[in-house]
This record gives C-alpha cells, structure tokens and sequence, in this order.
C-alpha cells in the first residue's frame, strides 16, 4: 500500500458483500437505461427503415414546380439527392397493358432508384439517357421476356408503344396485390409519352431527400419563400421525417413528448437506484469514516475516498451493464431479423446503438459522482469520536421512537426501521414507486400498438382467387385441387349473393348473404357476441352482424327468395365484426355452404382464399395462378402480409421488451435493496438475537420492513404511475383515436403482484443469511 | 443454590496452523446471587467464555448447565426463549435498540417474549436506574453512563436468574463505572440475581465475591477477593 487511496480496493475485498451489491445496483441501472435506450434506438432505425422500405428514402415531395424551381431546390446546399417522378395508372384502372395485364407506368430520375430501396433493380440496368423501360419481375416469367427485349404497352387512347427492356426491378405489395405489372423509364422517356395524359401525377412531383444532419423544416420553409411555393405544393413525408425527429406534425410532437417523458422516467429511476444504493452502503459504514478521522485523514481526504471508491465500482459495473444491454438489444433484434427475415434484412443483428450506451455511461458515471457527493459530505462530517466510542452505528439518527402500541414490537421496529431516515425511506420507496410508474408508463404503448398497427388477421389470405364478375363462378373443385398442393396450408371459400330484398324481423331491407366453411367459422367463434356458431355450422342458421344502425339477435328472422323460392332462417347468432363490408343500408348474414347452395342453387365460389407453407416459393405462385385461369382475378398478398408482420413484430417485440426488462429490473432492485439494508443493521439484529430476538421475530421484523417499503411504494407508484398512463395514454391514444381512458388494471395488478412477490422474496435470504451468522459475529460486524 | 454449572467447556477456533484454544476444559459454577468478576489480558478467551455461558457462541465441547438445564442441548429458537427469559445480557457498547425510548428498550426482552410489562417493576428499575426524568427519551438523546443504566434495565427486566456483563464499563468514566458495578451488586444482593461480569479495572472487583482470572484459555478461581 503506497498511499491512502490504495486503502480502497482492500475495504472492497473486506466488504465483499456490500460492495456486491452496491456494484449490483449500478449495473442493474446501466442495465436499465442501457438496454431502454438502447431497444428505443433500434426500434426507431427499425421503423425508419420500414418506412423507407413502404414510402421511401425522400423527405419532401413538390409538386407543380417548374423545371427551373426544380433545379435551385436540387442546387440548395442542404439537399443532398433529388428526383422527378411521375406516374400513370397507379390504381391501375385506366386501362394501360401488357398482353392484357394491367400496368402501371412510372417515370423517374436515376436517383429516384436510390430513394425507393424497396424497388431494386434484379437484372440489367435503369436507361438514364434512352427510352429502355425497367419491367417488374412478375412479368418477366409470365410474358417471357429477357433483357433488350421489346414489349407493347396498350394505352386507353388506342395508341401501342413499343418498349426495348433494359432490366428488371422488383414488384412492389401493391401490384402484388393488384396482380399488376410496373414499368419505370427515366423522366425524358416518360413525358414524351405521358405528358398530355390525365394522370395528375404524370409530370409534376419532385422527390427530395436533405441531409439528415439539417433542419429540414426550416429549409423548406426558406425554399418556399424564395421560390414563392404555396403550402399545397408541398408534401412533407411525415411518418420519415417523425422517426428522424424533425417533424412538426401535431401527432408526431405528442409522440416526442411522450419519448421525452418515457425517457426522464427511465434516467430518474437509474439514478434513484443508484443514489439509494450508494446512501445506503456510505450510511453503514460511518465509524469506519470516522476511525479514518481518527487516525488524521482531513474532511477532503474522506470525501475523495468515498468518490473514489464509488468510481471503483464503476469500474465494473457500468461496462457490465452496457455489455449486458447491448446484448439484450442484440437478442431482440436477432429476434426481430429471425421473426420477419425479408422485412428487417437490413437490421444489424449485432448493431450497436451509441444513444444507449452514452446514456448508460452517462446516465451511470454522473449519477454515482452526485450520488456519491451527499454520502462523501457526511462521511467527511463523522467525528473521529465516533471511531473510538464504539457508539457509531446507527444509519441515521433517530428522531422518534417505534410504535409498540399498535404493533408487536419486531414489526414496529421493522417499520421504524423503514421510516427512520428520512432520506433512506424517500429513495427505497421511490425506488419501488418508480419500477410501477416505469411499467405502467410504458403499458400505454401497447394500447398505441394496437390502435396504430393492424396485426396479420388469423384469416388474412397469402393468395386470393376472385371471380372477375363476382359471382359464384369458381368452380368448387378448384378448392378441392389446391388443397391438395403441398405448399398450400389452407384453402377457402365464400360465396356471396348480393343485394338480395328481404324482410328482416318483418322490416323490408336488404341482404348480402355470404357462406362460410368450417374454417372461418371458427375465426368467427372469437368475435361471437350471442348466439353460437353452430347453428349455422351445422344447421340452416345464420348469423348476423352487430351494429351498421340495425340491431339484430338470436331468433331474429329473414326472408328472402334468394333464388330458389321464398325461405325463412332464423339468426343463430351474432357476431361483432367480420372482414367484410357492405353498402349502406345492406346487411351481411353468414351461413354455412350447404344453406347456402341449398337457398340459392349455386355451387361455385366467388372468392377463394389460400394459405401458403413458408416455403412456397414464386413459382409454386405462378403454378396456383395458371390453375386459376384467366376467368378470375389473382391477388398476391404475401407482400403485404410481411410488411405488415414486420411491423407488427418490430413494435410489439420492442414494447414488451421494454416492459419486460422495467419488471425483471423491479424484481432484482427490491431484492437488492432489501438485502441492503439488512445488512446496514446487521449488527443491531446481532444485538437483539443475543437478548433473546427469536429467528421467526426477526423475519417478522425485516418483513415489515420491506412491506413498509413496498406498501409505501406501491401507493405512490400506483398514483404516479397511473397519473403518467393518463398524461401519455391522452397525448397519444385519446388524441389520435378518440379513445378515452381506462384504468389499466390487468397491467396495475401484474406489477402490484410482482413489487409484493419480489419484496416477500427478499425478506427470505437476507432473514436466512442473519440466521446462519452466528450472533457473535453478528454484533462485532461492521 | 447452584444457578450456574459450566463442565469442562472448551472452543477452538481455526485448523491446523491457524488453530486457536480459546477455551480449555474450562469448569465452575455460581450460586444463586453471587456476583463474581472474570478478569483476564485481552484475548485472554474471556468474552469467548461469557459468549459460551450466554449461548450466544456454540463451544467445541463440555456442557453449561443453567438452572439445571444443559444449554446446548436445546434447539436453537428453544435456547433463544430461553436466553431471553432466563439470561440478562449488558454489553461494553450499550447495544440498545435506536428506535426505542428508554422504557422501551428497558421493557424490550418481554416484548419479544409476548409478556406484558409490570408497570409497577418498570417504575421500580427506572427510580433504581435513575432514569425516571429520561424514560421517554432516545438512546441517542443519552449520556454513556444513562446509556449503560438503560442496558442494565433491560438486562434485569425479565428478572433473569443469570446476569452477563461483558465489560459494562469498558466506555464509560470512572464515576458511571463506579455506579454501574454498585446497580450489578443490588442486583445480586436485592434480587438474589447471579451476575457474571467481564472487566479490566481490578479496582471494580472490590464489590464482588469471586474473582476469576481467564489467562490462555484457562480458568483459576481466586476465590473472594484478588490480590
């Protein structure tokens, strides 16, 4: 040992144990904050990546610019890529083909290629300078075309354009869906062709993507003055510019706040733990501060002792925290790339995210140096009388006596023992308090969830094969034939009969009646509100739809010739919703096939739905699409449905990852903490077993403390933290959906039950460990 | 009477090289209201002996018998209730319960025993203690010497057949020293309690009737006064 300071890393073998924990506590909160802000980060490059996947990589589009506009907004210092873009037939009903297969036609610069990732070029190249057309890769197989390629595009004015195809790009959800082609030409090519068409996007939209280093709002705003451009030629893309922080959209400012919040709860509740933590390890080792007095160490060698010390602990326990973060963070995205493997393709597995570990260090390092000020100040201010009276141990000093009159005495002194500091007491039970406020905090994400995201419905189709005249002209053996298909999961069937008079409970109205087989039957059980299924499953039942003005309920009756003579059903039950939607005025009724062929003398489908095996591949496709022929309409979903499953997984893995990090950091805090300050008072319960405390009145003893502490914190949290639900549930659900609040009680008791199971399960060990320790050794700790 | 009987107690600490005989075959006993002093260096194995009589240290072999009652042949939350009822316990740094006023502290090993306090023997000990004025304040808000009263009340409370007082004046000044051998000596004469203590201060020994001197573990009865 060559100085004092040297004294440190000893006192820390000697306090093994407190200094365990203490070391605990900090990496628990680097922990926290770390892997919170960390999983906040890869959430937000995971939503800046779907959007830039759906919509984009452009920030403002303007439209109805001139040539000349467009080239200073290009030259504008901030911009860092631009392009034109234009396009006929999007909803691709205006009648532009190939071979007769709806196409939609767009136009655009080089560096449009750059802004839209979700459309890459498979084969060949983009033809800046000719008028060679990049083809979607749907078309390639099903036209037989190869690169340099000539094909005629059919255009509603009777005019054949022939195109020589440079390349190949992707095909996009929607034209999936569609069962559309895409052409893409440069600009020139475009507007030769399209300039005079009706298409209102057909020449005027300029796509621009600024550096992301700018105030993007600000430049478009001095752009707008200069070149005189009134707000409806400019068209912010607000969910990008939102996940980059540089929105003023109304929704996206609640949401920053709501962040903002969610992020001061997170840093608080880091630093309460560790300012609690580091309050209690300083507070029990008071006479060893004063014999260091004693022996002629000066107030300010004291307090660099106890700063040191804790930048000791740091020295472990914050890189373990970030280490432990980031591998959390790590698993999650590891997760999200397995969960949605095309869709977060471009997720780093093993990405770092500088956002959580600053804020961990940060977070960490500054909040044991100003936790550790208060403790150092008062272990400088210890009498060095205290090291040699022997008469130096209580945490604090005692202002008021234990209530023996209301309690047995073990747990009125468990509960003074939880009251008596002040400042002991107001940070363990903000400690506890602010692992509720933290989770209920966060609940309100998962009612954001689920009102801003639409989960992949059990009944979502991959593929759907529409009738072209919406009648029951797909023949039933079609169904039959794809079952048997070892990529199809599932097959079916509806059959619609549309606008059909009736008398509905002897009211004329009139009816859409749709068939269902035992597969959608048992979706529909979920949203059964009365009734049962069966009656239309397996008998001439029906069932009905709540709400659209009508109010129908088992024993409701329709009649209706639905083409083979006048019948009368009756309702057998009713259902909340389905996926389908009619005319005002119509109502839907479900029954089964055979009620249906039976009422109506068909026997075709309208609609038939399919399911594919994981490993269905394009081709598999292709082959379901010749089977269908070309008397129906194809609809290829599978696109969609990832997107929609990415981000529907890329939301849902974040939120209750967050949730469940704030439970399993509630859970191992409150063991902490309790084991803490057992071991501030070892010596007190050495003293009370050796004159006759019984092993039972002990745990008695520390279990009222630890109650004290949890009831404390379980009212404060409860009121904090619904408080904080509230503000955030109004800022973002209530003022986007228009629905009200209601008291999370599912959440308020999950983390009612887990902060009183962690505080039951603290007060076993510590109580066990005293036990053990023999009580000798007990009234000589320190 | 025979209160107290310690047989050939013994306690070693450690193994091999490390191996300490703190205690060695160790064995007397006290009648019912004697008062002796165990004197002896320091790491003489005095505190270990007073820890072994207390129950509160577990001896490597031998027997102490209380009232009759082998000690170590209880089970341990049997020894506690025991302890409590039947051993008083004053230690050289007080150990009084923070959180507790002066009566409470003093009215603590009945509590924890489930008995109701004897108002009339609390007002008794706090006017014998001198304690009455003080008897609602905090141990902190106490002098050493009122500190050590509190602790001798709570060790006589329960009116326990042994007194153990493990250098009860090790903090204190000669005057509160003085005063708190002079409340151990009624305690044997008044109450007929038989109290052990540990001590340095030879001078303290004038009170008592038995002198024994703990020297490497073993123990040498000097009888009634120590020369």
């Amino acid at each position: 040992m060559k100085r004092y300071l040297d004294l440190i890393p000893i006192s820390a073998k000697r306090h093994r144990r407190q200094s365990l924990m203490t070391r605990l506590c900090i990496f628990l909160a680097v922990f926290l904050v770390t892997a919170i802000f960390g999983m906040a980060d890869m959430e937000l490059r995971s939503q800046r990546q779907q959007a830039i996947m759906d919509g984009g990589n452009w920030h403002i589009a303007f439209r109805d610019i001139t040539e000349e506009q467009a080239a200073r907004i290009a030259a504008w210092p901030e911009v860092k890529t631009s392009s034109w873009y234009g396009v006929v037939n999007y909803d691709c009903d205006e009648g532009y083909t190939l071979s007769g297969i709806k196409t939609a036609i767009c136009g655009a610069d080089p560096a449009w290629m750059g802004m839209f990732p979700a459309v890459q070029v498979e084969e060949g190249s983009f033809d800046a300078e000719g008028s060679g057309v990049l083809l979607t890769e749907n078309a390639r197989a099903r036209l037989d075309v190869q690169v340099d390629d000539f094909i005629q595009l059919y255009t509603p004015d009777g005019r054949v354009l022939d195109l020589q195809v440079t390349g190949f790009v992707t095909n996009t959800a929607m034209l999936d869906h569609e069962d559309a082609f895409g052409l893409v030409m440069n600009t020139q090519t475009f507007r030769s062709y399209f300039s005079g068409d009706t298409a209102q996007d057909a020449d005027s939209v300029y796509y621009v993507q600024f550096s992301p280093l700018c105030r993007i709002l600000q430049v478009v705003e001095s752009i707008k003055t200069e070149l005189h451009l009134t707000d409806a030629q400019v068209f912010p893309y607000g969910k990008l510019l939102g996940l980059m922080g540089q929105s003023d959209d109304p929704l996206m400012l609640r949401l920053y706040l709501t962040a903002a919040v969610l992020a001061v709860l997170v840093a608080t509740a880091g630093i309460l733990m560790i300012a609690s933590s580091l309050n209690s390890n300083i507070a029990q080792r008071i006479s060893f501060f004063g014999l260091l007095r004693c022996l002629g160490a000066t107030r300010k060698q004291v307090a660099r002792f106890v700063r040191l010390e804790a930048l000791n602990w740091c020295k472990t326990a914050i890189p373990l925290g970030l280490a432990a973060g980031t591998a959390l963070v790590w698993v999650l995205c590891s997760l999200l790339v397995k969960l949605s493997p095309t869709y977060f393709a471009g997720m780093p597995a093993f990405g770092i995210s500088g956002i959580g570990l600053t804020c961990g260090v940060v977070i960490g390092l500054v909040t044991v140096l100003l936790a550790a000020r208060a403790p150092a100040k008062r272990a400088a201010k210890v009498s060095p009388l205290c090291a040699v009276s022997g008469n130096a141990t209580p945490v604090s000093p005692v202002r008021r006596a234990a209530n023996t009159r209301l309690f047995r005495v073990d747990t009125a002194l468990g509960v003074r023992h939880a009251t008596a500091s002040k400042k002991n007491f107001f940070l363990m039970v903000s400690s506890f308090a602010f692992s509720i406020i933290l989770f209920l905090a966060f609940n309100m994400a998962i009612d954001f969830m689920h009102q801003s995201i639409t989960p992949l419905r059990p009944y979502s189709a991959d593929l759907s094969i529409i009738s072209a005249d919406q009648t029951c002209s797909i023949p039933p053996e079609l169904g039959q034939h794809l079952a048997e298909d070892p990529v199809v999961k599932r097959v079916y069937g509806r059959m619609f009969a549309y606008g059909i008079p009736a008398t509905i409970d002897g009211q004329e109205g009139t009816v859409d009646l749709i068939s269902y087989e035992i597969n959608q039957f048992g979706w529909a059980s979920g949203s059964l509100l009365e009734g049962s299924i069966d009656g239309a499953l397996n008998g001439n039942g029906l069932l009905a739809l709540y709400g659209n003005g009508t109010t129908r309920h088992t024993g409701s009756t329709v009649t209706a010739d639905f083409g083979t003579g006048t019948q009368t059903l009756t309702v057998s039950g009713v259902l909340s919703d389905c996926p389908f939607q009619s005319e005002p005025g119509v109502e839907i009724f479900i029954c089964s096939e055979e009620t249906f062929r039976t009422l109506t003398g068909q026997d075709g489908y309208t609609i038939l739905d399919l399911q594919l095996n994981a490993d269905a591949t394009d081709a598999d496709v292709e082959a379901i699409r010749t089977q269908a022929g070309s008397g129906t309409t194809f609809s290829d979903d599978r696109r969609s449905n990832s997107e929609a499953i990415g981000a529907y997984y890329s939301f849902a893995l974040f939120v209750y990852g967050f949730l469940s990090v704030i439970a399993l950091i509630a859970v191992f805090n409150i063991v902490n903490s309790i084991s803490m300050s057992v071991s501030a008072r070892v010596r007190q319960y050495g003293a009370m077993r050796a004159i006759g405390m019984s092993s039972h009145q002990l745990m008695r003893m520390v279990a009222a403390e630890a109650a004290t502490y949890s009831l404390f914190g379980i009212l404060v949290g409860c009121a904090v933290g619904l408080l904080a639900n509230w503000f955030l549930f109004r800022i973002t659900v209530t003022a986007n959906w228009g629905i009200p609040w209601y008291i999370p009680w599912a959440a308020l008791g999950l983390i009612v039950l887990l902060v009183a199971f962690s505080a039951a399960l603290a007060v076993r060990a510590p109580s066990q460990r005293i036990r053990r320790m023999s009580i000798v050794e007990t009234i000589h700790a320190e | 009477m025979e209160v107290l009987r310690v047989e050939n107690l013994c306690k070693v600490y450690g193994k091999g090289e490390t191996r300490v005989e703190a205690l060695k075959n160790v064995s007397f006993s006290m009648e019912k209201g004697e008062f002796a002093a165990v004197v002896g260096e320091s790491g003489s194995g005095k505190s270990t002996l007073l820890h072994c009589i207390g129950g509160l240290e577990q001896p490597s072999s031998g027997h102490v018998y209380l009232d009759g009652r082998d000690l170590f042949a209880l089970r341990e939350n049997q020894r506690t209730i025991f302890r409590r009822q039947n051993i008083g316990f004053i230690f050289q740094s007080f150990q009084l319960v923070e959180e507790l006023t002066v009566e409470q502290n003093i009215v603590f090993p009945l509590l924890l025993d489930g008995r109701k306090p004897d108002e009339a023997r609390v007002e008794e000990l706090l006017w014998i203690l001198g304690l009455m004025e003080r008897r609602h304040h905090l141990p902190s808000q106490l002098s050493g010497g009122q500190q050590q009263r509190v602790a001798i009340g709570r060790a006589l409370i329960a009116k326990p057949m042994l007194v153990l007082a493990d250098e009860p004046t090790g903090n204190l000044d000669s005057k509160n020293s003085q005063d708190v051998v002079e409340l151990l000596h009624r305690a044997s004469r008044h109450y007929r309690q038989t109290v052990l203590m540990i001590t340095h201060n030879v001078h303290l020994t004038d009170a008592v009737d038995r002198v024994l001197q703990v020297s490497d573990g073993e123990l040498r009865d000097w009888g009634g006064m120590q020369e």
